[in-house]
């Protein structure tokens, strides 16, 4: 009998899912095709870069290039990542070994984040040499060059997160649409700044929240933020792959929860309060949609995890148990947190305008538990296209409504009845209305909250068999019994 | 093929391999599973047959930990499904109806990632590597693109894959579906030397007749409950759910003295005349009686030159069960359950 040779390629010590998808990842046509036409282009922008003159636009190009294939075509290849291994039904197989969903779906991850390092660390040489023929700044350079793999790594984790519906057409909608505004806006972003500036100098600095704090956020808590980005696509991703006894939200929104009371610390004692309340205002926005749109768990098991820790269980249980319904409690506790925070920070009205937007979101959910998409078997997509459609009826209204208000210099009081319509009633209500206009909208964004409350009340009912089978089972075992 | 230390969980011999007991599982108003109750020895090759939908693939998936239980429990090796599912994995090798393979990858490749997946690492991990290609016969096929290979390769690398870490019991759901013939020998030539060297077995097929050759128990479930068990020899004479066997008997003479001997012997009805002789019913199943009919017959001057105990198709005796159940002339009859542990 002949004996198989053995294979050295990658060490132990590397996940199994990075080796696999390394192996598969590096011989496909496309990564060994990017790799070829982009070095061909960047050796001819060297060149042309090295003839004075047009270094500007040349530069331009230079950036341009790197930010696509970084931010756009190596996350890309995270698109049907999770869907193959659905469709071969290839999961079962995986989830029988020692991997769990998240080593899965971070494996997957990880790799297109190597592929990615590979083609950024190819990229040196090129910036190197545009340093030693046109002088620009060396480290600004390279910082930029990082902020696009970063940015690229983010993106992927997204789009694997993304990949987890089968549906072709719905990831081409739900990934193409994010991904195309946000590629496109950053590739801008570096062309303009590369333009207006002549030098990757000005963006050393370049701060993605501090941008939009209106503000600058120090480098580690970008970081930081970047690295729990990741950890929430992929738990988005491992969510809706992982078996049905899984106790992965509790691990999510324990993580989410420190992440949180970190951000509030340091809103606390650093002098960066204004701009860390709207970065926890989106952290919270987006753990919202996660815990908004699981599936209300109906295994015993796992609702005897909770019991077996007696009171302080039965607690924790009402928060971290997977679920919507116990997502709701939970998205209750944080948007406490964060309003606080907010008022702490920028005053009662921004934190009654965050109230109402955090409204937005569990009128979202509740509308999904009214609707028939309630019985959907993923709840994201139709929370996704509930919220797209939202913001096109939202912008519609703005546009055809309240057009004659703001012309008459009238507060537009019907805005009141939709929360996301409200901030922008409110931005236009009249100095002297603006305050009753608060305290109507929040009244009137509280229906939904309440609307949500009785829809999880509802739905915690229906696991009431589920959780009393939990409770037997954990008093079989307590008691040294049969498991029933 | 031993399990190393590490990766070996305990194993209560004391127990049967497989205990599924008042097993329930519903989606949404479904039933899937709907009080299934069952065990299986160590070492036994037994059966699953049910139609589409019948509960088999749920159970299965649940034993393999692939799904969880509403209520009821499933105890592998002694080990509780829903409470040590990890030790239950490592007992556990399983094979799906369907499933895909990797592109870009071969199939020593493809068998690789499985054993760093199952923590097989450095020399260990390739002896098992080689033990279950040799095994399967897939060591020549090492350097093939995995997606290339034709059906009956990829269900033996499928095969080579649930077997790297040694599993003592094998789940199996569908294996022959969609081989050639040749494919499907080899496979069931496979499936008899893992019988042999004492793993435990459950396969679910939809064609009964090889069931029947490789299985020593059958377990019929339908609408999500078990409803009968036993033996494949005794299903297909059907005297199992009777007590009655029906022997074919061909004489040297003229049918009619069958007939008249028939009409006054005990226990004997006559089913019908044939050609050369009768089809009986003879009211009982064991080898004794039935040979001491032949002996009767022969001392009674009957020149019998053939006389063989009739086999239904296992299809037919599956129909007919069912059909049986429906008009209520036979009760389901789930197999006993042995005294629970305390887990």
């Amino acid at each position: 009998m002949t004996s198989v040779a053995p294979l050295t390629d990658f060490p132990d010590r590397l996940s199994p899912m990075v080796v696999k998808e390394l192996r598969q990842g590096l011989r496909t046509r496309l990564f060994g095709g990017v790799m070829l036409v982009l070095h061909l282009l960047l050796i001819l922008f060297t060149l042309m870069s090295g003839g004075a003159g047009n270094a500007a636009e040349v530069s331009g190009w230079f950036d341009g290039i790197i930010t696509l294939v970084l931010c756009v075509i190596l996350p890309l290849r995270g698109f049907s990542a999770v869907a193959d291994e659905l469709r071969a039904r290839t999961l079962d197989m995986l989830v029988l070994t020692q991997l769990s969903a998240g080593r899965i779906v971070f494996g997957k991850w990880a790799s297109i984040a190597s592929q990615s390092l590979l083609i950024a660390l190819s990229v040196l040489p090129y910036v190197v040499a545009r340093y030693v023929f046109g002088g620009l700044d060396l480290f600004g350079e390279v910082t930029v060059l990082f902020y696009k793999w970063l940015g690229g790594v983010v993106l992927a984790a997204l789009v694997i997160a993304l990949s987890t519906q089968r549906q072709f057409w719905l990831r081409a909608v739900i990934i193409g649409l994010p991904l195309l505004m946000g590629g496109c806006g950053m590739a801008s972003f570096f062309m303009l700044s590369r333009m207006s500036a002549g030098s990757g100098a000005s963006l050393t600095t370049f701060s993605v929240f501090g941008m939009v704090a209106g503000g600058s956020v120090s480098v580690p808590v970008m970081l930081g933020l970047a690295v729990w980005l990741i950890f929430f696509c992929l738990g988005l991703a491992a969510t809706r792959i992982a078996p049905a006894a899984s106790l992965l939200a509790v691990v999510k929104r324990s993580v989410h929860l420190v992440v949180l009371l970190i951000l509030l610390l340091l809103a606390w004692v650093t002098s960066m309060g204004a701009e860390l309340t709207v970065v926890s205002s989106a952290l919270l926005a987006l753990v919202m949609l996660d815990v908004l749109t699981e599936r209300v768990n109906e295994v015993p098991s796992v609702y005897a995890a909770f019991y077996r820790h007696g009171g302080a269980g039965r607690v924790a249980l009402a928060f971290l148990a997977p679920g919507w319904a116990t997502g709701f409690a939970y998205s209750l506790l944080l948007t406490a947190l964060v309003a606080v925070q907010t008022w702490q920070q920028r005053g009662l009205e921004a934190a009654q305008l965050g109230l109402i937007s955090a409204a937005s979101m569990w009128m979202l959910a509740a509308l999904l538990q009214i609707l028939p998409t309630r019985h959907a078997r993923d709840l994201l997509p139709p929370f996704i296209f509930l919220w797209l459609g939202l913001n096109l009826v939202v912008t519609l209204l703005t546009s055809m409504l309240m057009m004659p208000f703001a012309m008459k210099s009238v507060t537009a009081w019907f805005t009141c009845a939709l929360p996301p319509l409200m901030p922008v009633g409110y931005a236009s209500a009249q100095a002297a209305d603006k305050t009753e206009f608060l305290q109507l909208g929040l009244w009137s964004a509280l229906l939904w909250p309440v609307v949500l409350l009785v829809a999880a009340v509802v739905a915690w009912r229906g696991t009431r068999s589920v959780r009393q089978e939990a409770w037997r089972m954990t008093h079989a075992q307590e008691g040294g019994g049969a498991a029933t | 093929m031993s399990l190393s230390a590490h990766h070996a969980p305990e194993i209560d011999r004391n127990q049967p391999a497989v205990v599924v007991d008042d097993l329930h599982r519903s989606f949404g108003a479904l039933k899937a599973v709907d009080g299934v109750s069952f065990s299986i020895d160590h070492g036994r090759v037994v059966g699953f047959v049910g139609a589409n939908g019948a509960g088999k693939t749920t159970t299965m998936r649940i034993m393999a930990t692939l799904d969880s239980p509403g209520s009821g429990q499933v105890r592998i090796g002694g080990h509780n499904v829903v409470h040590h599912p990890a030790k239950v994995r490592r007992l556990l090798g399983w094979m799906p109806d369907s499933f895909g393979t990797y592109e870009h990858m071969t199939v020593l490749e493809y068998m690789d990632f499985y054993a760093r997946a199952l923590g097989f690492k450095g020399a260990d991990r390739l002896r098992r590597i080689q033990e279950a290609m040799d095994f399967t016969d897939l060591t020549p096929l090492a350097d093939r693109m995995s997606h290339k290979m034709s059906k009956g390769q990829t269900q033996r690398l499928c095969l080579g894959r649930a077997l790297l870490h040694d599993p003592q019991i094998l789940i199996m759901d569908e294996p022959a579906a969609g081989l050639d013939p040749k494919a499907r020998v080899e496979l069931k030539n496979l499936i008899r030397i893992l019988a042999q060297e004492g793993k435990t077995i459950l396969i679910s097929s939809h064609i009964l007749s090889e069931l029947g050759e490789m299985c020593d128990t059958l377990l019929f479930i339908d609408k999500g409950r078990i409803v009968h068990h036993g033996d494949a020899a005794s299903m297909m004479r059907g005297t199992d759910t009777t007590g009655e066997t029906l022997v074919n008997v061909q004489i040297a003479a003229e049918p009619a003295k069958l007939i008249e001997w028939a009409l006054t012997a005990p226990l004997i009805k006559i089913e019908e005349e044939t050609k050369r002789g009768a089809r009986l019913r003879i009211q009982a199943t064991d080898d004794a009686t039935l040979a001491g009919v032949l002996r009767r017959m022969i001392q009674d001057g009957l020149p019998v030159v053939d006389y063989h105990r009739e086999e239904r198709k296992l299809e037919d005796a599956f129909i007919d069960m069912l059909g049986q159940i429906d008009q209520g002339k036979l009760k389901t009859s789930p197999p006993p359950l042995p005294v629970k542990n305390d887990e």
